[in-house]
């Protein structure tokens, strides 16, 4: 009895102390600094970004919120955002939806910060969106093609960037069908949202596969599962095969293709997701001859064409403010994030609010200049970014040029729902003169 | 036997009353930290039970609480039940399948089990894919909604989402908790303490070995159940991802922190398992000088601190000193 | 021709679960300690190699610089972490799993440390080995020479613990102090010592698989994460306490997969390891060649 008692009072003891200590240590350091608005003060902004910095999804993801960072810190040093500086908390939530919400409450509540940006994974958005509507916190160019981000009533405060993963099936069926009319078509794809998003987007364009492949999600890694896919599109006779997986699928299908002798035999097409080239050399460098002569759908410009002005800059900026680290499509995506954040910035005004933010994408953000082709769906009543691709041809160097010729970007753009696939060729707008913007 | 149950019952719901009152004056954050930690005691109670008491390791039980926060969301979203009511059917999902699992374990001993269960946790949440009405990679949504008007009128104030999942944690775990330390002290409990002690001597003197693992099995299966319930409430969706085996390994980590026979320590196991990320992330951005050492310092400190842990207390914080005299 | 190939598919991931199976039998085998850390040894010591790799530009010498250092490493979290966590945890529950959890720690303390050095990237780790198959007639079967080292890597390490554990005095005292450790003492066998050597065989034998099987694929922090659960549901499937049921394991579970995926789908991939190891472990729950006589093992 004795014993009992003591193991209550104990645990009475310890289940008050821990309350009072992590209640005593919520108290704000700073309760009183007046402000007009969260994460804003008349000197700093403060924006926030979650991604895997560590585990298993980290490689490739970790470079994004360094990249964008450097941008911003570039800005900063040219006079920032209406006298503003930047600042960008960038939290590891290595890919798991717990920890996402846990350093999304922190960045909101303990970081204040004034908006998120870029914050990667369909799961960790989701399991955070509540908080985020509650709170009214813009959260802008979320990195995912989940297609339901667009919705617009169960995400207000949010507008993705990148083309959802249903518009960019829609886009390479539309290419499918626009210039391998008559193939034979196989398709291997990752069995989740990503995958099954892509698979309706090919319903609806109207893509006819000779065989279907599904994989799940980390499956890749197994050589047995690489050899039964490559079994599958040889039984199937296909001469195309697409590639709707994360880089470490697309090289995986590559190195097993090349190891099954089928160099030369198969056209492949990789989904954006899994097409940066320097990922997909570094992964399995084997499969280099497969690369050559792959196409790659894309809706930015390959981050080694040193001939596109975005790049270029980029390229210099990287070198000066992210010292160490090479420049591929991650650091691209950052950077090209950050610039257009900051055109939001300045377009929302002095009076800096997050009501004004979210407007300023709405009313101005489809003008924005940024590195991708494709045009801004942004507007009062939709909030779809980008929304085509161009495909290009992988060089064994990493290189891509698009397929009708250097320079030569011709965009299949489409809608979010069931509108056609629409081949143009675009006009970008041109860049701001040091790549600051000056809107 | 009864005054003291009266007793315990008395301070469970002191207990239970003061942290409810202590939630008017902590932030948002701290009370979904407190959520946190109480659904962790749930689910290191649940190893408590299953390993300190019963002797039979698990690494699977974040597939059971996938298999609780499943089963709750489905029922809450399509049989429309009042959430404490699907949380009862999440627990009990759990229990059935940990009914099987037991069954299935009963032959198998320490590492043969272990490395089933590892399998399990393994293989189970990829099976969300292959089911469309378990939502795939991206999940289900489960939102609970706001504290109903009775309560937050009560209290004045503004009653966050976040502090209603409080009082819900709060609520649950000194439930269950109280549940279980009666468990423990019945004669199930202590048939379970003379079956790991003994098995021989517990077999001759009559007890159904088979039979009494089983039911550790199934119990532990249904607290986890709940724990994955409530973490689902707190995420507000269940995924596969929320369930990966790192989860399986955190909860018998926390369980080994609170020493693993030790009911009470299951407060500071889980305590420590939610304060520890945010420690390590303050000393990492103050310490670390370059991105490859800032990210990975957290996991780094974490892990330092767990092999200390398990080498110097590898018993736990030994709250009752009657421990000591058990050494043989 | 289906079948053959999804045989050599079978053989090349099945050779690598053999052989971190056997690093987690000998460690089960003179510890009663399940070596969770194993994957964390196998992918530092993998890094090492790639560090000598990327100085030299020679593979060949990178692989014995990745096996020393491989051995010293387990050598090490043996000496100073499990002998004096062993002392301190004999009875009770706890004596199970503390060690787990401790092995647990050490693999995410590797696991950050490769981050900090080598920061959280993928790199390749190259072979001069082609990686495209050897063909047979006309048809290429989907097994290279890189495969091809796999399995003859494989094989020599396990022959070379056959003949160490058969026909030397350490092999007769690492399977002395295994089974019975007080006698051992009495007979003069220094138990401690002996165990820290079992320990860096099976440091080695996890750098043979990390070394043998990166060139395939890549190098990452995180890259032999999925050995680490394959490596283990083989050993049990095996038998914990043998060494030949460790190779029978991982070959099966390798070729089983192999065909389990083939013909059965892509579906099952992860839920196919687990469906193996209940169908063994319910025709024999103590693994295929596991001994009926536990040492008390609960």
């Amino acid at each position: 009895m004795l014993v009992h008692r003591s193991t209550k009072r104990g645990a009475f003891a310890v289940a008050i102390a821990a309350v009072a200590a992590l209640a005593v240590s919520a108290l704000p350091a700073q309760a009183f600094s007046p402000r007009s608005e969260t994460g804003v003060t008349s000197s700093t902004i403060k924006l926030g970004i979650t991604v895997p910095l560590t585990g298993a999804a980290a490689p490739g993801y970790n470079k994004v919120p360094f990249g964008m960072k450097a941008y911003f810190d570039y800005v900063n040093d040219n006079g920032g955002v209406n006298g503003r500086k930047i600042q960008l908390v960038i939290k590891d939530d290595q890919y798991s939806p717990i920890l996402a919400k846990s350093v999304t409450n922190d960045l909101i509540l303990k970081d204040k910060v004034f908006a998120l940006v870029g914050t990667l994974g369909t799961a960790n958005n989701e399991a955070t969106t509540k908080f985020v509507n509650d709170k009214g916190v813009p959260r802008l160019f979320v990195n995912t093609g989940f297609s339901g981000f667009a919705n617009t009533k169960k995400y207000p405060t949010t507008y993705p960037l990148f083309p959802s993963y249903f518009m960019e099936a829609k886009a390479i069926g539309g290419y499918l069908a626009d210039k391998f009319a008559g193939k034979k078509v196989a398709l291997i794809y990752q069995d989740d949202d990503f995958g099954i998003d892509a698979l309706a987007g090919f319903t609806q364009a109207g893509t006819t596969f000779v065989a279907k492949i599904p994989y799940a999600s980390g499956s890749q890694a197994d050589p047995t599962v690489v050899g039964k896919w490559i079994t599958g599109i040889v039984a199937s006779g296909a001469d195309t095969a697409v590639v709707f997986g994360v880089s470490t699928a697309t090289a995986a299908a590559l190195g097993g293709a090349y190891k099954a002798g089928l160099a030369g035999k198969i056209q492949w097409i990789l989904g954006s997701v899994g097409a940066d080239p320097t990922t997909i050399k570094t992964l399995v460098p084997a499969a280099l001859p497969l690369l050559n002569g792959a196409i790659a759908a894309s809706f930015l410009p390959a981050a080694g064409d040193t001939n596109d002005e975005y790049v270029k800059q980029f390229q210099e900026i990287n070198a000066k403010y992210n010292k160490g680290v090479t420049f591929d499509t991650n650091v691209l995506v950052g950077m090209n994030a950050g610039m257009l954040t900051v055109q939001a910035l300045r377009a929302a005004g002095s009076n800096l609010t997050r009501a004004k933010l979210m407007a300023a994408l709405s009313t101005s953000g489809s003008k924005f200049a940024s590195a991708g082709f494709a045009p801004l769906g942004w507007s009062k009543t939709s909030h779809v970014g980008y929304n085509g691709y161009w495909f290009g041809r992988l060089a064994a160097d990493g290189s891509q040029t698009p397929v009708d010729g250097a320079g030569k970007y011709v965009l299949y753009t489409t809608d979010s729902s069931t509108g056609a696939v629409v081949k143009s060729a675009i006009t970008r707008p041109a860049m701001p003169a040091k790549g600051l913007p000056t809107n | 036997m009864r005054k003291s149950k009266a007793l315990s019952a008395f301070v469970f719901l002191a207990i239970g009353l003061c942290l409810l009152g202590l939630s008017n004056y902590i932030d948002e954050l701290r009370a979904y930290q407190g959520a946190q930690i109480g659904i962790y005691v749930i689910a290191i109670s649940s190893i408590i039970l299953l390993t300190g008491y019963s002797g039979q390791i698990s690494l699977g039980h974040g597939a059971l609480m996938a298999i609780g926060g499943y089963a709750a969301v489905l029922s809450y979203t399509y049989w429309h039940l009042p959430m404490l009511l699907a949380f009862t059917v999440g627990a009990l999902a759990a229990a059935l399948a940990g009914f099987i699992l037991g069954m299935a374990a009963a032959r198998l001993s320490g590492p043969y089990l272990a490395g089933t269960t590892l399998a399990l946790a393994v293989g189970l949440p990829s099976l969300a894919n292959q089911f469309h009405i378990l939502g795939g990679e991206q999940g289900l949504s489960f939102d609970i909604g706001e504290a109903p008007k009775w309560i937050s009128n009560k209290t004045g104030g503004d009653f966050t989402q976040y502090k209603w999942f409080f009082w819900i944690s709060v609520l649950c775990t000194l439930s269950t908790l109280w549940f279980i330390k009666n468990l423990l002290q019945s004669r199930y409990g202590r048939t379970w303490r003379a079956v790991r002690g003994n098995p021989s001597a517990a077999a001759l003197s009559g007890v159904n070995i088979g039979k009494s693992k089983v039911l550790a099995f199934t119990v532990s299966s249904a607290l986890a159940g709940l724990g994955g319930a409530l973490l689902a409430m707190l995420l507000g969706l269940v995924a596969p991802m929320a369930f990966t085996l790192t989860l399986s390994f955190t909860i018998v980590t926390g369980a080994v922190l609170a020493g693993v026979s030790n009911l009470a320590g299951s407060i500071i196991g889980a305590v420590v398992l939610v304060v520890i990320p945010e420690v390590t992330g303050a000393l990492a951005s103050h310490l670390g000088n370059s991105e490859k050492i800032t990210a990975n310092l957290p996991g780094f400190i974490t892990s330092v601190l767990l092999i200390l842990t398990v080498m110097f207390l590898p018993n736990g914080p030994q709250l009752h000193k009657r421990k000591k005299a058990k050494t043989k | 021709m289906l079948i053959l190939d999804t045989l050599f598919i079978g053989l090349s991931s099945g050779a690598i679960y053999s052989l971190m199976a056997l690093a987690l039998v000998l460690v089960w085998r003179s510890t009663r300690v399940v070596n969770f850390a194993q994957a964390g040894q196998a992918i530092l010591s993998t890094y090492l190699g790639y560090e000598v790799m990327s100085k030299t530009h020679n593979y060949w010498v990178s692989i014995p610089f990745a096996i020393i250092g491989g051995a010293l490493i387990a050598a090490f979290i043996d000496a100073a972490l499990m002998r004096p966590l062993e002392k301190r945890s004999r009875q009770g529950a706890v004596s199970q799993i503390a060690p787990v959890i401790a092995t647990l720690g050490i693999l995410g303390l590797i696991r950050s440390l490769t981050g900090m050095i080598w920061g959280n990237a993928y790199v390749q780790y190259t072979s001069p080995l082609s990686g495209k198959g050897y063909m047979i007639g006309h048809h290429t079967i989907p097994f290279s020479p890189q495969n091809l080292i796999i399995v003859i890597g494989a094989l020599i390490v396990m022959v070379i613990f056959a003949l160490i554990f058969k026909f030397t005095n350490l092999g007769l005292a690492l399977r002395a102090s295994s089974f019975q450790p007080e006698i051992s003492r009495l007979a003069g066998i220094r138990v401690d010592r002996i165990r820290t050597i079992g320990w860096a065989f099976a440091g080695a034998a996890g750098a043979v698989a990390g070394a043998l099987v990166t060139p395939t694929t890549y190098l990452s922090p995180n890259s032999l994460d999925l050995l680490l659960v394959s490596g283990f549901v083989a050993a049990v499937i095996g038998g914990l306490d043998s060494l030949i049921g460790a190779v029978l394991g991982g070959l099966l579970l390798g070729v089983g997969f192999a065909f389990i995926l083939q013909y059965v789908g892509t579906s099952v991939t992860f839920s196919a390891a687990f469906i193996i190891l209940m169908v063994v472990l319910f025709i024999r729950p103590r693994g295929i060649l596991g001994s009926r006589v536990g040492r008390g093992d609960a």
